[in-house]
């Protein structure tokens, strides 16, 4: 009688669980799909049209508060091209607040996390993320010309990108300290980039328009510094210092533009499947869920501006900002592996251990309760492929000098063969006064 | 039965427990608020005090009324904000000119920023305004001194990002326009060691 109600009991528990699990599993994958539909939208360029679907997946609780990085990091971006600069930075700005916010707490909670879903837990941001939302903001106060703002922004970006290694190794350290198992080599990859050469090329252009030369040579040098480190990484060539030296000189330019293209990179799932053996003949079940991050392949390979003096110039590739994305990911991939890895092993000897027991009691259920623990690992396993959708994939830039008047821009994206594969025509006014006008510029694909 | 009670209990007062209250309370704005460890008013006001005292005492001021016979004017130009924060540097400022203007020692003209409105004012002035009534053009007041200075800051942080030490150094000039020469360099520093709680759960 006392076997029997351990047995409802257990059997129970572990229905109320398989429910639970399978319901979160279940969220995470509405997720995915809403980023999916996200994405889409908003490389369509209807960016009304995307902020109202970020609503309505608010609304709908499929972007839940353990997921309010996410949604402002998106709100961010989507008003940014929309050309709401106020509101984009007071969700750039709430992103930041709340990524600091959730690495503090992710952090200690170390261990004690590792039972859960990643993707139950607050969304922490990725890195790049962290760094990719101030170019955003210092962009947007260009905008505004508030050049004293742009160049605050510019600095945070500098310094987490300094900071990333340190950052990086602090979690594997939190992980590796809260470890009680001492079985796991807690520790984070190496990257290969301290510097951003976004950054840099925009502190350059800001500094020297207000009259700090020195100020400007220095993230020149930086700039320098920064395109040498992405050429290890870089997918194609960056653009050569030599050719930026123009950036330095403030009377030769007045207008500064930025085009980005392609997509952020694409967070995807690996599963993996085992049965290991374990004592007394028994066997058990392992699943685990990887993340990997794939570059999305933009067609574009070179943007050129035409003005209508028919001026035609290159932007040239600053910064590749998916592939710095996925390097810096990379540096986080041994602690994502060994986190997916231990807690499906903790997962499966606890229910080879359960099943075992019941098992000596009543070989049906024992059975049943295999089965269940298979069914939990399979809904229960899932990789966290939260991510920042609309982020772009490549920043080109340059500047140029325009005459005073109304002046219009055509801003052609070319494939490698050098047709065009989108083009577009931005009018700018420029007047004595003008002292760095802004046009930015947008192709996802 | 008793655990549905028990249940139900605990789960009213977990909902009672979880709904938002706001709750505002007015406080001395002298009162030193320390939420975020960012940089706030009370860091603007241990600038702007030091900075008042220190430049209104300093030689500078009798040498003009010494050598003018009047009280020194001074236009506010730009403080720079290099720092890692958005700072509205003209909290600082403003403080600087009200303490200027109040102590009756040294006339304040308004800024390039400012004057611009009043200068089209003037102008309508001349087209609208009743010949008793209406300002007459280039009277203003030259400046003799400009304050000018910048805001810098140095961040430093443990692994965990828990501790963040910041270091804000205000530097303050009042420049001769005429001269360029520098008479007053005013200097405030902050250290801030900010101790993050995990305080979300």
């Amino acid at each position: 009688m006392g076997a029997k109600i351990i047995i409802n009991k257990a059997g129970f528990h572990l229905f109320y669980l398989a429910a639970v699990i399978f319901l979160s599993g279940c969220h995470a994958y509405m997720l995915d799909d809403a980023q999916h539909d996200l994405r889409s939208s908003f490389i369509s360029g209807n960016y009304q049209e995307s902020s109202k679907l970020l609503q309505e997946f608010e609304h709908k609780e499929i972007y839940k508060s353990k997921d309010a990085v996410l949604k402002n990091l998106e709100a961010g971006l989507i008003h940014h091209f929309a050309g709401n600069f106020d509101s984009s930075s007071v969700f750039f700005d709430n992103a930041e607040t709340l990524i600091d916010d959730a690495y503090t707490k992710s952090i200690s909670r170390g261990f004690k996390a590792m039972l859960v879903n990643d993707n139950t837990l607050v969304y922490d941001g990725e890195p790049y993320e962290d760094i990719y939302l101030n170019a955003f903001k210092s962009l947007n106060y260009v905008h505004q010309n508030n050049w004293e703002g742009a160049l605050v922004e510019t600095r945070r970006m500098a310094f987490k990108m300094e900071q990333l290694d340190i950052r990086l190794k602090g979690l594997a350290e939190a992980f590796a300290r809260e470890d009680t198992t001492g079985k796991v080599d807690w520790h984070s990859g190496k990257t290969n980039i301290q510097n951003s050469a976004f950054s840099h090329y925009l502190a350059a252009i800001l500094y020297a328009k207000t009259g700090k030369p020195d100020d400007s040579r220095i993230e020149f040098e930086k700039l320098a510094i920064a395109l040498r480190e992405q050429e290890k990484i870089n997918k194609r060539s960056p653009a050569k210092i030599t050719d930026l030296e123009k950036i330095r000189n403030p009377h030769s330019y007045n207008v500064l533009i930025t085009a980005f293209s392609g997509q952020a990179p694409i967070k995807k799932q690996e599963d993996f499947r085992l049965w290991l053996n374990g004592e007394n003949d028994n066997s058990f079940y392992v699943k685990f869920s990887l993340p990997k991050i794939d570059l999305y392949k933009s067609r574009v390979q070179n943007i050129r501006i035409v003005t209508d003096s028919l001026q035609k110039s290159d932007l040239e590739l600053i910064e590749e900002m998916d592939v710095v994305s996925a390097e810096v990911y990379k540096a986080k991939i041994p602690i994502i592996y060994t986190r997916s890895l231990l807690r499906a092993t903790i997962k499966a000897t606890g229910s080879s251990y359960l099943a075992s027991s019941v098992r000596d009691k009543n070989k049906g259920i024992g059975l049943l309760v295999d089965v269940l623990g298979i069914l939990g690992q399979e809904s229960s396993e899932k990789a966290d492929l939260r991510g920042w959708q609309t982020m772009p994939g490549k920043a080109w830039m340059n500047v140029i000098n325009l005459p005073t008047g109304i002046n219009e821009i055509e801003i052609q994206y070319l494939s490698a063969s050098g047709s065009i594969l989108y083009s577009e025509k931005r009018t700018i006014e420029i007047t004595e006064q003008t002292k760095l006008g802004l046009i930015e510029s947008i192709y996802s694909y | 039965m008793k655990y549905a009670i028990l249940s139900t209990l605990l789960f009213g007062l977990l909902i009672s427990g979880c709904r938002p209250t706001n709750k505002v309370n007015r406080i001395n704005p002298s009162e030193t608020t320390d939420l975020s460890g960012r940089w706030n008013d009370t860091d603007a006001r241990m600038v702007s005090e030091e900075m008042i005292s220190d430049a209104l005492t300093k030689p500078w001021l009798n040498q003009h009324n010494r050598q003018h016979q009047q009280s020194p004017v001074v236009i506010v130009g730009n403080v720079r904000n290099e720092s890692m924060e958005h700072i509205d540097t003209e909290v600082i400022t403003k403080e600087m000119e009200r303490a200027f203007v109040n102590s009756g020692s040294v006339n304040v003209v308004a800024s390039s920023d400012e004057r611009q409105d009043i200068r089209q004012e003037r102008l309508e002035q001349q087209e609208f305004a009743s010949l008793e009534t209406m300002k007459e053009m280039a009277q203003e007041l030259g400046a003799d001194f400009m304050l000018i200075g910048n805001i810098s800051s140095v961040v430093d942080e443990t692994p965990d990002r828990r501790t963040l030490a910041v270091f804000y150094t205000v530097n303050l000039e009042l420049v001769n326009v005429e001269t360029n020469q520098k008479v007053w360099i005013g200097n405030k520093k902050i250290k801030k060691l900010i101790e993050r709680r995990n305080y979300r759960g």
